[in-house]
Parts: structure tokens; C-alpha cells; sequence
């Protein structure tokens, strides 16, 4: 199923917005990992294809970015501050908790999907060492009890609703 | 606006052209300012802050008013500055010598120094620079070093080394900005930042070799080079593309190599700079396709047809022959010569067959003719595509230029870019047309009608034949016959009232006889609009070949001899040849360094049935080898000297690189052997004094012109090579000659000029089964020579030919399904591929993706599906 298919409206918002197409890369790199989870090779051709641009480009922009993902990611990322304030506050021991507790590593996604643990640099709320980010959540002044709580409601809410991935 | 600024490097003050880039102006005045990112034909970039300088400029001091010269507290970069007046910058001192070292420590933080096995060592950027401004040791942590991928293929020509790469991204641009190819990028960021294409195939572009020469460190290299031999053990040859007509200037680089034998082989071939030719660009067939020079199949002994079988013979045997058939044969024989022999050995092939009193002499390709409309209006001397821009407009019909000439694509592309008005004329959207002003489509068939129609769409306004002009009336009269479109119309006059207008005629789907129609109704409308006899107006022929305008100024036509001069008694062309093979009124052909077999199925057929004693001389047993009664092996490019002259009828010279492979002979030397056995006169072979007292005797256009001429250079801007590396890029500067272009009849002011209506076709239609069948040129065709090229072969395609969905729709055909045309009784099979921009009603078939597998010119033809394999 192509992104136009499904997300025609958002699309068509986005390339409006801009004088140059182009220019509108951005938006529709995020449509497509809220549609699939992850960038997929098909829907970076088919944005290059909309763009107008060749998809080494599309990829360029992808590989940049942090924040968006060309392979397979959970549904919840945390992302979890480790610099200097933050540190200070402990955060780096905070992070290794919470790979313990999920049994990964920074970087990586659980098993089952749902998580995907990074450690990331200043996201701007130093003054509540340490933070956590979940998707596009702040979560401040975190301690491990938070944490294990945090992640066991995620792992309920994801219980009760439809499982993220078919596969 | 001044057109100069003075400003001051160094405390010496300098005046240079004003708007000009600061780093291009230093070096004008003959100050390095150091640069990775920066290249003169690609702009700056700004991101590898080598160029850093101190810089001042004026400014009003806001307490006194008074002017006074303000220098900028940091270091900036050279690169990003335009010139202004009064600019002061310094480039030697403390402060700049520090920010260079760092910036080079930084640069080298994770290089890996693998200087000793890198292709780029002895002629790369980065070591030169580091040499002169770098820091002698690191301050940072060897184990710290970023380790990356080596060895990574970005297609199969072109290897990327990502340790090696200091992202100046001047690959990246050059595919965006000069080639409309882009398809590198990066991936990642900070110290993982990298190259990547991901195009399909990969790194598909056809100029994607010249990223290696402007590469200032060793991450792109070549497939053809790598690890083969060092920049210092070469020695440059200056030869020409031998490939297309634009006449590029290239080195073969050679070396004697062991595994050769001891041999001196060819290494890479190289850009040689000619600002008016090729600038430092090279397509990839010009730089790669060399192998099939001292490939094995070579041919090394001549072969005399004994018993049915081609057998080795001694050259003293094999030329006793033809000299008793040709003796018996007299009048009765004819010439075919291809396009990539050189001046010398057309001149002295035209005197063998002449010599015979023969005038049947045919230059092949033969389906692009109208050599004597360039002889009276071709280009002026001194036109140069990189003087064409806003003012100025060029039209192109009846081309793919992308294909049939890739270098003046990316001329003429540019000069549009810079404001000249594109005119593109064809068939079918071609990869000119995102670049034109007026695209305009015609009806296969209409081509000549199209031209024609312009010419009657002016008004008397737009008539300025500046001269008197034999025929004009007439000639305007039959064009008001022809009916353009309000868009035509638009199109003739944005042409007649540019400065300058360049048209350019290329062989797309027509054959000799429109192609020849084409070009008359080409210069009609150039004579009437006044755009004859200049730099920069004037027309130019998309020939076949890379030597086809040499073989017709040299007098390889039936109607002209050599220099356009008339001859008596007209002889046989290409057809006439085949009709008198047939008919047996031919007792001797000899072909030159032509394969008209592979390409045209008539000439099979006339050869098989002929009773003519048919000699080839050329450096593979081709397909017309294959039917000869002697076989002649013959040199490459490579192997002899002379020269040839471009589609610009600029005469160049090209040097011998390595010995002749086996016994094989110069092709000037075979034919004035013969002629002298036959008693045509002396046999004097030396390439030098052909040119200089043959030809200079018998081509008048040619006269003024020395072979110690052509060898002259000038000084070019922007500089490449030498000490400039990091500037240009490791393309060589011009050390052989720029060439000459010699005048055409148009630019003696006294000169008449000629106009006569053009015969135009008429459109071509498809039927309910039948489609308009183009043959159309492709730049990676199967021709033999890239059969013999491994690195090239993979990007020829299987024959195909291209359809409008509509029309596959309408037949029942699939993409992929195998088709059957048939046309003058010959059938061709190729591959369907559905493509939007084949127009409707037609296929588009290239020539040359396999033996015979097109049209000698669009034909309406029925297009049969073959049963589905497996259906």
C-alpha cells in the first residue's frame, strides 16, 4: 500500500506549504514512519518519486537525521539524556537500569517490539536532570521505580490495544 | 559597473575582472590560496575551510565618514567572497598559516595515511597541501581513529575509499550541477558521514568518471585504475576521443608493464584540458572504452580468403593481391571509409580509389550527410559554448545530444543554465528539454517540415540575410508553404532575433537523405536570419563518428573531392555502392575501419551476393570481415599518429602511445603502399607531411593550416594540473595543442551565400498493427569495440525497443514481452519497454544494441508479441 494511498490529505498539506516541493521532505519522511514504524525502502522511493528528487537524496536526509529510522524500531522510544547535566544527576546509571530492566542495549529494540532504547544528547530540560523522552513525552525528575512503573503501564497499554506489528 | 576592481593580496595591489570569485582572482594574479570543496566549475561550497585568508574591506567609518579598510576579526574563507573594490586580504601570515595547519590536522584526524598503496599518491590535494601547510605530527589519538568502509563499489566503474573522503562533496555537486545526474549524496553526519548513490544501477551517470580527477583525496578512484600503476611512471600521450565528434581532448597514460611483456600499455586515460572542446570533462565511454585496443582478439596478420576459409598470409601476399585485383578492376571499384580514421589516412584512401578513377567513395556512417552546408556555414572560428549564454540561442533537432554527443550536452545544457534560449525540436522528450526554453514535438517524418516552417513563420523583420543571398526568395516562398504552430512560431522568432544562434542537427530517426534535407533547410534558416559567418553562429552536424567531418573535408563523398571541390563525373554513394554490389557492377570494394555489416542487413545481403572482390581492413575480424576476400589488420587510435577534426572542424593532432599490436600497419600507410604500386604516385607516409603539403595542397580550407599549428597552446583559465592540483583537479593542462578550426565559406564577407527549398517528408503514422518504428542513437551501444570493453559491457542494455503504454495497451503487449519488426523484409527482435515519454504511435529502438537491430531510418513497420515464453 503506498503512502499516497493512505495519507493522501497529510501529503497534499505538506507539498502545499512550500514553494518548492522539495522542500517538503521532512514532513512526508515523518507520515511515512507513522505508517509504517520505520522509513522502508519503498516509502523513500515513493517520496523521492513524489519530491521529484532522486532517492539517494531521500536516503541523505534519513541517514542524517537522528530521529528517523530506516530499519525496524519499537513502538515506545526512550530516549534518555546522558549529557553533562544530566550526568551529573546520574543519568548515565539511569540508563543502564533501564537496559537491564528491558535486557537491551542503547540502541536496540526489544524482542517483543515495543521499546527502543537511545541515549541522546541535550533535549532541553537540564533543569530536571534526568529526563527520559518517550516518543514525544518528557518524562522529569526520573528515579528507576519511575522508570520500572513507566514501563510496565507501556507494556499494559500496548497489551490492550491492537499489537503494533502484524508480523 | 567597472569591469575591473582593484584589490590588494599580500600588499601588492592587483587589478582583476570585476564579480569574480576571490580564489579564482588570486590565482589570476598568480597567488595559491589553498582550496578542497572550492573548484572554479563548480562554485564554492564553503565547507572544507582550507582557503581560509585574512580578509578587509571597505568600509565608511561611521564617526569620520571617511572610507577606510576594515579587517575581519577571524580568519575567512577565500572561496565564499566575490571580489569588490578595495578588498585587501592577506595569505602568508601567521594567523592564516596557523588556521591552515589546523584545518589539515583536522582534515587528517581519521585519515588513514595509506598514501603508499593509494591511486592518489603523487598527485593528490590533500598530500601536497599537508606537505606545504600541514602540522609534521597529530595531536590525536591514532586508536582513536574512525574506521570506516574501504574497497565500496559506487557501480562498477567507480570505487569509494570512506576513510579517505573529507565530505567536500565536490563529486556530490558536480553530479547535481554539471551532469544532472544526482545520484551521490551523503548519508550520515559528523565523523560518519559518507558518500552514497542509490540510484538504479548504481551510480548511473554517464560522466561519473570525471569525479575521480576532481576528487581532491584518494575516496573515489576508478575501477579501470586502481592499484595499476603510479602517477609518476606515466607518461602522457595526447590522442582524441575516438568515439564521438566533439573532438575531446584526453591522455593516454602509459607505461611499459610487466605483465605485458615489457610492453608500454595503456594505464587510464585522462582529461586534457581544451577550454573550447571538452573543458576537463570526459564521458566514461571516452575514458574507458580503450580496452579494446590491446585486447587479444586483435587482429595481427593479414587474411586472404583460400578455399573458402580466411587463412594468414604475409602482408607482401596479401597487398600483391589487391594490387592485381584492383589493377583489373580499374574504374570498377568503390571506398567505404568510417569515421574513425584519421585526415591522413582519408586523404590517402580517397587518392587510392580516385587514383583508380573512381569517384565511388561513401564515408560511414553514411545516414548523417550535409558535410557541404557546414563547409559553407558551419560554426565560425572561434565559437566557443562557453560564450554562449543570455542573448544567444541554440536549437537542436532530430537529437539526444545526452547519447549522440554527451560533452556538448553538457555545453549546451550549461550555456542555457547561463541564459542562452534552448531550442530543442524532436520526436520525443529527450534530456534536453528540462533545460529548454521552446520544446517543441514534431511527427516523425516532419523533421525538414519543422524547419522549414520556422523559416515561413518570420516576417520580413526577422529576414536579415545581411548579404546577398542566391535563392532567398524562392527558398522563402516554398517554406511559407509549411504551417507552424503559434509555438513554432514562437520558437523561429526567439532563433532570428537572438545575437547569436547555433543550430545543431543530429541523426535521430532520420536517414542519409532527410538527414541531408535536414541540414539544407538547417542553413537556409541560418542565412536568413543573418546567424552565418560568426563566432558562436552557424551549424553543426551530430556526426556518426568522431572523424566523419574529417572524411568529408578530406573528399570521402561521392559528389565532392577533397575540400568540397565538385568533382567531374559524380560517382556512387553508400546506396548506389550496395545497388552495384548487387547488380555486380562493382569489381573491387574495399572498406576501411567501417562494420557496415552490423549495422545494415542490405549490405549482408550485397555482399553475399556479389561477385565483387571485397577487401576490409580494420582491427577485429568484424561481421564485414567475416564476408571479405582479404583481411587487412589495421591500427588503433593508439598506435599512429595524425589528426582528426571535430564536429566544430577543429583539426587536432593525436600521438602514437604504444607500438602497433602485431603486424598491424597505419591505415594512411596500407592505402599509400597500394598506390604506389598501382602507380598513383609516391608513398609518402609520414602523417607530418601529409598534412603539411598534401593536404594543405588539395583542401583549400586547410591550407593556412600547419601541423606544427595544431601542437600550439595558450595558457587556459581556469588552470589544471601541475602545481594547481588541488584547483582543478589531477585533469592535465593542454600541453599538445589546442587545435585549429578552420573557416567555413560563410565567414569570407564576400563570399555568396545559397539558400534552396528544402525537400521535406512527410509525417509517418501508424496503422492498427503497424507503429512508427525510430532508430535512435545510445551512447553505450554493442558496437565491437565495447564488446571488447568488460567495464563498459555491463552497461549495454539487451535490445529493446521503447513503446507509449497506450500503444502496448492497444497491441496486447507487456513490458518484457520479446517483439518481432519487420521491416524491408528484415526482422529484428527486441525487448518491450513501456515508457511515458516514447510518443504515441511509435517505438523507439536503438541502433547498435545487436547486430542489424534497427532501421537504417523510421519506417512504419508491423510490431508483433512473440508467444510469451512459458504462456
Amino acid at each position: 500500500m503506498a503512502l499516497l494511498d493512505t495519507r493522501k490529505e497529510d501529503i497534499e498539506h505538506h507539498l502545499s506549504k512550500y514553494p518548492d516541493k522539495r522542500s517538503a521532505i521532512m514532513p512526508l519522511l515523518y507520515i511515512a514512519q507513522e505508517e509504517y514504524g520505520y522509513i522502508t525502502e519503498e516509502a523513500m522511493q515513493e517520496i523521492a518519486e513524489l519530491l521529484d528528487v532522486d532517492i539517494t537524496h531521500v536516503k541523505g536526509v534519513v541517514g542524517f537525521y537522528g530521529m528517523y529510522y530506516d530499519k525496524p524500531k519499537g513502538k515506545y522510544l526512550l530516549y534518555i539524556c546522558t549529557d553533562l547535566p544530566c550526568a551529573l544527576r546520574g543519568a548515565e546509571e539511569f540508563s543502564q537500569h533501564v537496559c537491564e530492566k528491558l535486557g537491551i542495549q542503547p540502541g536496540e529494540t526489544t524482542p517483543d517490539g515495543i521499546f527502543t532504547v537511545e541515549n541522546v544528547m541535550c533535549i532541553g530540560a537540564c533543569h530536571r536532570a534526568p529526563v527520559m523522552q518517550v516518543n514525544f513525552h518528557f518524562h522529569e525528575n526520573m528515579d528507576e521505580e519511575k522508570a520500572d512503573q513507566l514501563i510496565e503501564d507501556l507494556r499494559r497499554e500496548v497489551k490492550a490495544t491492537e499489537p503494533y506489528r502484524s508480523e | 559597473m567597472a569591469d575591473t576592481v582593484k584589490i590588494t593580496i599580500d600588499d601588492i595591489e592587483y587589478e582583476v575582472p570585476a564579480g569574480m570569485n576571490l580564489v579564482d582572482a588570486a590565482k589570476l594574479c598568480g597567488v595559491d590560496i589553498p582550496v578542497f570543496c572550492y573548484h572554479p566549475k563548480l562554485g564554492y561550497a564553503g565547507n572544507c575551510r582550507m582557503c581560509l585568508v585574512e580578509l578587509g574591506t571597505p568600509r565608511r567609518n561611521r564617526e569620520t565618514g571617511e572610507m577606510e579598510l576594515a579587517w575581519f576579526p577571524r580568519l575567512q574563507t577565500a572561496c565564499t567572497q566575490t571580489v569588490v573594490d578595495g578588498m585587501s586580504i592577506r595569505t602568508r601570515s601567521e594567523k592564516v598559516r596557523d588556521g591552515r595547519r589546523i584545518i589539515l590536522e583536522l582534515l587528517l584526524s581519521s585519515h588513514p595515511l595509506d598514501c603508499p598503496i593509494c591511486d592518489k599518491g603523487g598527485e593528490c590535494p590533500l598530500q601536497n597541501l599537508t606537505m606545504e601547510h600541514g602540522p609534521e605530527t597529530s595531536r590525536m589519538y591514532w586508536e582513536d581513529k574512525m574506521h570506516l568502509g574501504k574497497h565500496i563499489p559506487l557501480g562498477e566503474l567507480i570505487y569509494l575509499d570512506q576513510e579517505r573522503c573529507i565530505h567536500c562533496a565536490r563529486c556530490i555537486r558536480f553530479q547535481r550541477l554539471v551532469a544532472d545526474d544526482p545520484v551521490l549524496g551523503f548519508d550520515q553526519r559528523g565523523r560518519r558521514q559518507r558518500i552514497i548513490t542509490s540510484s538504479t544501477p548504481p551510480f548511473d551517470s554517464i560522466f561519473s568518471g570525471n569525479t575521480t580527477d576532481i576528487c581532491p583525496v584518494g575516496a573515489l578512484t576508478t575501477a579501470d585504475f586502481r592499484f595499476n600503476a603510479r602517477p609518476w611512471e606515466m607518461v602522457q600521450v595526447a590522442t582524441i576521443c575516438s568515439h564521438t565528434p566533439e573532438g575531446s581532448n584526453m591522455y593516454f597514460d602509459t607505461r611499459p608493464d610487466r605483465e605485458a611483456g615489457g610492453r608500454t600499455t595503456i594505464k587510464r586515460v585522462m582529461p586534457r584540458q581544451n577550454e573550447q572542446v571538452n573543458e576537463i570533462w570526459l564521458s566514461d565511454k571516452s575514458r574507458f572504452v580503450h580496452h579494446y585496443m590491446e585486447h587479444p582478439d586483435r587482429l595481427t596478420r593479414p587474411l586472404i580468403r583460400k578455399g573458402g576459409k580466411l587463412v594468414e598470409a604475409t602482408w607482401e601476399e596479401a597487398l600483391e593481391e589487391i594490387a592485381r585485383q584492383l589493377q583489373a578492376a580499374e574504374a570498377e571499384v568503390a571506398g567505404i571509409a568510417g569515421g574513425r580514421l584519421s585526415n591522413e589516412d582519408f586523404f590517402a584512401f580517397q587518392k587510392l580509389i580516385r587514383g583508380q578513377g573512381s569517384n565511388n567513395l561513401a564515408a560511414y556512417p553514411a545516414r548523417v550527410a550535409g558535410a557541404e552546408f557546414v563547409a559553407q556555414v558551419g560554426v565560425g572560428v572561434g565559437t566557443n559554448f562557453l560564450d554562449v549564454g543570455e542573448g544567444d540561442a541554440i536549437l537542436v533537432v532530430a537529437s539526444d545530444l545526452h547519447e549522440e554527443a554527451p560533452i556538448w550536452w553538457l555545453r549546451v545544457k550549461a550555456a542555457a543554465e547561463r541564459g542562452a534560449t534552448l531550442i530543442v525540436l524532436n520526436g520525443r522528450e529527450t534530456r534536453l528539454d528540462k533545460f529548454a526554453t521552446h520544446r517543441i514535438r514534431y511527427a516523425y517524418g516532419e523533421e525538414v517540415a519543422t524547419l522549414n516552417a520556422m523559416l515561413g513563420s518570420l516576417d520580413d523583420e526577422h529576414i536579415q540575410p545581411e548579404r546577398e543571398v542566391e535563392g532567398l526568395e524562392e527558398t522563402l516562398r516554398h517554406a511559407r508553404g509549411f504551417e507552424a504552430s503559434p509555438e513554432l512560431a514562437a520558437a523561429a522568432k526567439a532563433f532570428a532575433g537572438a545575437e547569436n544562434a547555433i543550430l545543431i542537427v543530429g541523426g535521430e530517426g532520420v536517414g542519409a537523405e532527410t538527414s541531408h534535407n535536414l541540414a539544407q533547410a538547417a542553413s537556409n534558416l541560418l542565412i536568413a536570419t543573418g546567424h552565418v559567418g560568426r563566432p558562436n553562429n552557424g551549424l553543426i552536424i551530430v556526426w556518426g563518428a568522431a572523424n566523419s567531418q574529417g572524411a568529408f573535408d578530406m573528399g570521402i563523398h561521392h559528389r565532392y573531392g577533397p575540400g568540397y571541390q565538385p568533382v567531374e563525373q559524380p560517382g556512387l554513394d553508400y546506396a548506389g555502392i550496395i545497388a552495384a554490389l548487387k547488380s555486380n557492377d562493382l569489381k573491387a570494394l574495399y572498406i576501411a575501419g567501417a562494420d557496415p555489416v552490423f549495422d545494415d542487413w542490405l549490405m549482408e545481403e550485397a555482399l553475399r551476393a556479389t561477385n565483387a572482390y571485397i577487401i576490409v581492413q580494420d582491427m577485429f575480424l568484424t561481421q564485414t570481415a567475416d564476408l571479405a576476400d582479404v583481411v587487412l589488420p589495421t591500427q588503433s587510435i593508439a598506435e599512429k599518429e595524425g589528426t582528426y577534426t571535430s564536429g566544430e572542424r577543429r583539426v587536432q593532432r593525436f600521438y602514437q602511445a604504444i607500438e602497433p599490436i602485431g603486424e598491424s600497419k597505419a591505415d594512411r600507410e596500407i592505402f599509400l603502399t597500394l598506390a604506389q604500386k598501382l602507380g598513383h604516385g609516391e608513398a609518402r607516409t609520414v602523417a607530418g607531411l601529409i598534412f603539411n603539403q598534401d593536404i594543405a595542397g588539395a583542401v583549400p580550407q586547410y591550407a593556412g593550416i600547419t601541423y606544427q599549428a595544431l601542437a600550439r597552446v595558450e595558457k587556459q583559465f581556469p588552470d589544471v594540473g601541475g602545481e594547481d592540483l588541488y584547483y582543478g583537479g589531477t585533469s592535465y593542462p593542454n600541453r599538445h595543442g589546442l587545435g585549429v578550426q578552420w573557416p567555413v565559406a560563410a565567414e569570407d564577407e564576400s563570399a555568396g551565400l545559397v539558400v534552396r527549398p528544402a525537400e521535406a517528408g512527410s509525417r509517418l503514422t501508424a496503422t492498427d498493427s503497424a507503429l512508427v518504428v525510430v532508430p535512435v542513437t545510445v551512447l553505450y551501444d554493442a558496437e565491437p569495440v565495447m564488446q571488447k570493453t568488460q567495464l563498459l559491457r555491463q552497461r549495454v542494455p539487451a535490445p529493446y525497443a521503447a513503446l507509449n503504454p497506450a500503444d502496448a495497451a492497444r497491441l496486447g503487449i507487456e513490458a518484457g514481452d520479446m517483439l518481432e519488426i519487420t521491416s524491408d523484409g528484415h526482422a529484428i527482435r527486441v525487448m518491450a519497454v513501456l515508457d511515458e515519454t516514447a510518443p504515441r504511435g511509435a517505438a523507439i529502438v536503438p541502433r547498435r544494441l545487436q547486430a542489424q537491430g534497427a532501421p537504417l531510418a523510421a519506417v512504419v513497420a508491423p510490431v508483433v508479441r512473440l508467444e510469451r515464453i512459458g504462456a
